[in-house]
């Protein structure tokens, strides 16, 4: 392989040379190099468009507005979670608490809303109360207490589940009035109102991540923290404020859920952390923080989600799915530190 | 002055201490009425997959069956994960009950667990699922070989022989996707007529349904004449995802569970097959008991689903949901009579 040098200066054997002189040198336009650089780069975005091809082509009924709205609907609660788990993994933490906290929530507005028929505003609010109840709590944890993110959500996500229990005294919560399933049913302008959530949210907090302060105070303190203070950014506060929002958006995820199926289950959102983790991984980010965008992650969100929709209607049988979702993970992974290294030599 | 460090140490010795001797003090004063003498108090330790929907209406009848008959139930959960049904089963063997009654995870498991609760002496039972051995002291099942044939000839019925139907599965593996699914092939194989577009699982959940189905909508449009599913949650997520893309389609279910009663009554659904937990557990305890007790029973009764329909769902949803307490107080007495004629399914309906 050809090694691309900087013109005009001189690597002198045994120094190092900073890794951003060897990146800006761009090959030749259009030539081999540039092409296998940009395909490397979007490469799951060619997947993207690869699948959506394949599915088009075994059935004509994937490619409807219809089935779009279908993938849609499923993606929403999906995508709130994503977006918040993005935040966290930017910073380099993680987040394994959303799954239970999507339960916990679920089952906390089901419990007021049988016992507080028609307050709507207040079966919303409490999810959302409880979803920042946990994410303060895990922010305070790795913020202040300096536990290690994986081990102070991993205890969330226990402890949340067996609250979620607790709330519906060891069952689901059944017979809900119907009104609990307006929440996620209303449509405006013939799109569900999860799917304008999900929408509003990726616009928003992609103009959040690129133009606001508060947007590169999380790049940041996920790329090199010490900097980052140095530089005057208040670490911990930044920290724990994407855990709280983490929280919120798994609360808000959590009632959408559950109003969708109109019944309150302590299984709830079960396991769907890893679909989050997933969404952000494929999408480009690092977990090592500091790397990753918004849309990156919506790519990755919108790639699992396309394909659970393609394989069903391909009648795929579940567990093949998940066997395609894992060896999608680990090709965005490989890929993408594969791509970064080509281009450091 | 202690060292701070030697202090702690100390200190949570200590403590470790008195509580491992308060244990030790608990245990001994346990049993002190052997079980061996007919009604004398018992322990039975309780094992299940997890606190489903049904499961947890089991625990209510169990509970109401306990209190009446001198038990005493010890309870846990496994989420789902067949090695922790497995310490589970060790700590009750452990700890010496009289009887231990299992839900199990998974149809194929617990083989060294029930082995070595033969050893101890300690009945195990299976109740509600199945499990592949011939070591049990008791099995208490569903019939759901039956279950799933009668859901299937609610369908078939309804679409007059004919038609394309979707099927949701409970989770692969467990016998009640096993049972449930040789039912409703059994009856199809006698309508040539009705084709299986879809057969997936949802694992009795349903917010997996309700994605599933709307995506076999979004692959078969009007094709679906039909939902065949192994259970009611499923059916109702199967339900939503109809109402979303704006079609009605005949729905069959499985286990009667309120949310499910109430689709029947509405309509919504064609029919369900109930599965009364409270009855059903309940009798599993009676049949556990027993044999603790040194006592004759029926090891192996089976329960036989009624089937529930608009013109017998409204006792169902009595005995189920608004008159509760009331079924509750008398199923004790009702269990009792229940293991002598055989029939365990029996409330009336």
């Amino acid at each position: 392989m050809r090694s691309v040098t900087p013109k005009g200066s001189v690597q002198e054997a045994g120094t190092t040379v900073p890794s951003s002189e060897v990146v800006n040198a761009e090959p030749a336009r259009f030539s081999k190099d540039w092409l296998t650089d940009r395909l490397l780069r979007n490469s799951m975005l060619i997947v993207m468009l690869l699948v959506i091809t394949y599915f088009s082509y075994r059935s004509a009924r994937f490619g409807t507005v219809d089935n779009l709205r279908t993938i849609l609907i499923a993606a929403a609660p999906f995508a709130l979670i994503a977006l918040g788990q993005t935040l966290v993994i930017l910073t380099g933490g993680i987040d394994l608490s959303v799954g239970s906290l999507i339960a916990l929530a679920g089952m906390s507005s089901a419990w007021v809303a049988v016992h507080h028929p028609g307050q709507v505003w207040m079966t919303v609010g409490t999810a959302l109360l409880a979803g920042l109840i946990v994410g303060s709590i895990n922010g305070f944890l790795v913020a202040k207490v300096n536990v290690p993110p994986f081990i102070a959500t991993l205890g969330m996500l226990t402890a949340c589940s067996g609250m979620a229990y607790v709330i519906g005294g060891g069952a689901p919560i059944n017979g809900l009035p119907k009104e609990f399933g307006n929440i996620a049913n209303t449509a405006i302008l013939g799109v569900q109102i999860p799917v304008l959530v999900m929408i509003v949210g990726i616009l928003a907090f992609s103009v959040m991540m690129r133009r606001t302060s508060y947007g590169m105070r999380v790049y940041a303190v996920g790329g090199n923290r010490v900097a980052a203070e140095i530089a005057g950014v208040k670490a911990s506060r930044t920290l724990f404020s994407v855990y709280a929002i983490s929280g919120v958006l798994a609360g808000l995820s959590g009632v959408m859920l559950a109003s969708r199926v109109i019944s309150g289950a302590p299984t709830l959102g079960k396991g769907y952390e890893l679909d989050a983790i997933a969404a952000v991984v494929i999408g480009g980010a690092s977990l090592m923080g500091g790397r990753g965008t918004i849309w990156g992650t919506a790519l990755g969100l919108f790639l699992i989600q396309t394909l659970n929709n393609g394989l069903d209607i391909l009648t795929v049988p579940a567990y093949w799915q998940s066997v395609i979702k894992g060896v999608l993970i680990i090709s965005a992974v490989a890929v993408d530190v594969w791509s970064t290294s080509r281009r450091r030599r | 002055m202690l060292h701070p460090s030697k202090f702690v140490t100390a200190v949570v010795t200590g403590v470790l201490a008195i509580g491992l001797s308060a244990c030790g003090a608990g245990d001994s004063s346990k049993n002190a009425a052997g079980p061996g003498t007919s009604g004398g108090k018992i322990r039975v330790g309780v094992t299940v997959y997890n606190m489903s929907s049904f499961i947890t209406a089991g625990k209510e009848g169990m509970t109401s069956f306990a209190a009446a008959n001198n038990i005493e139930l010890v309870w846990n959960s496994a989420n789902d994960d067949v090695s922790t049904q497995a310490s589970q089963v060790d700590q009750y063997i452990n700890q010496k009950v009289d009887a231990i009654i299992v839900v199990p995870v998974q149809a194929d498991s617990l083989g060294p667990q029930i082995d070595a609760a033969k050893k101890a002496k300690i009945p195990l039972l299976a109740v509600n699922a199945e499990l592949n051995s011939t070591q049990l002291a008791g099995s208490v099942q569903p019939d759901d070989i039956a279950a799933g044939a009668g859901e299937m000839k609610m369908m078939a019925d309804k679409l007059g022989g004919k038609g394309n139907i979707v099927i949701l599965q409970g989770p692969l593996g467990g016998s009640g996707e096993i049972n449930r699914g040789k039912g409703i092939a059994s009856v199809l194989a006698k309508y040539p007529n009705i084709k299986v577009l879809a057969k997936d699982t949802a694992n009795w959940k349903r917010d997996e349904s309700v994605n599933k189905m709307k995506n076999w909508i979004s692959a078969y449009g009007d094709k679906i004449n039909g939902v065949v599913s192994e259970n009611d949650d499923m059916g109702l997520g199967a339900l939503q995802a109809s109402k979303e893309a704006g079609k009605s389609v005949p729905i069959v279910g499985i286990d009667g569970i309120e949310d499910g009663l109430n689709a029947v009554k509405s309509g919504a659904f064609i029919g369900t097959m109930l599965q009364n937990g409270t009855v059903e557990l309940s009798a599993g305890l009676a049949v556990a008991a027993k044999i603790a007790r040194g006592e004759k029973v029926d090891l192996k009764p089976i329960y036989v689903m009624p089937k529930i329909t608009k013109d017998n769902v409204d006792l169902a949803i009595k005995h189920v949901v608004t008159g509760r307490t009331a079924f509750l107080k008398q199923l004790p007495a009702m269990t009792t009579k229940n293991l002598q004629t055989g029939n365990i399914a029996n409330e009336g309906i």
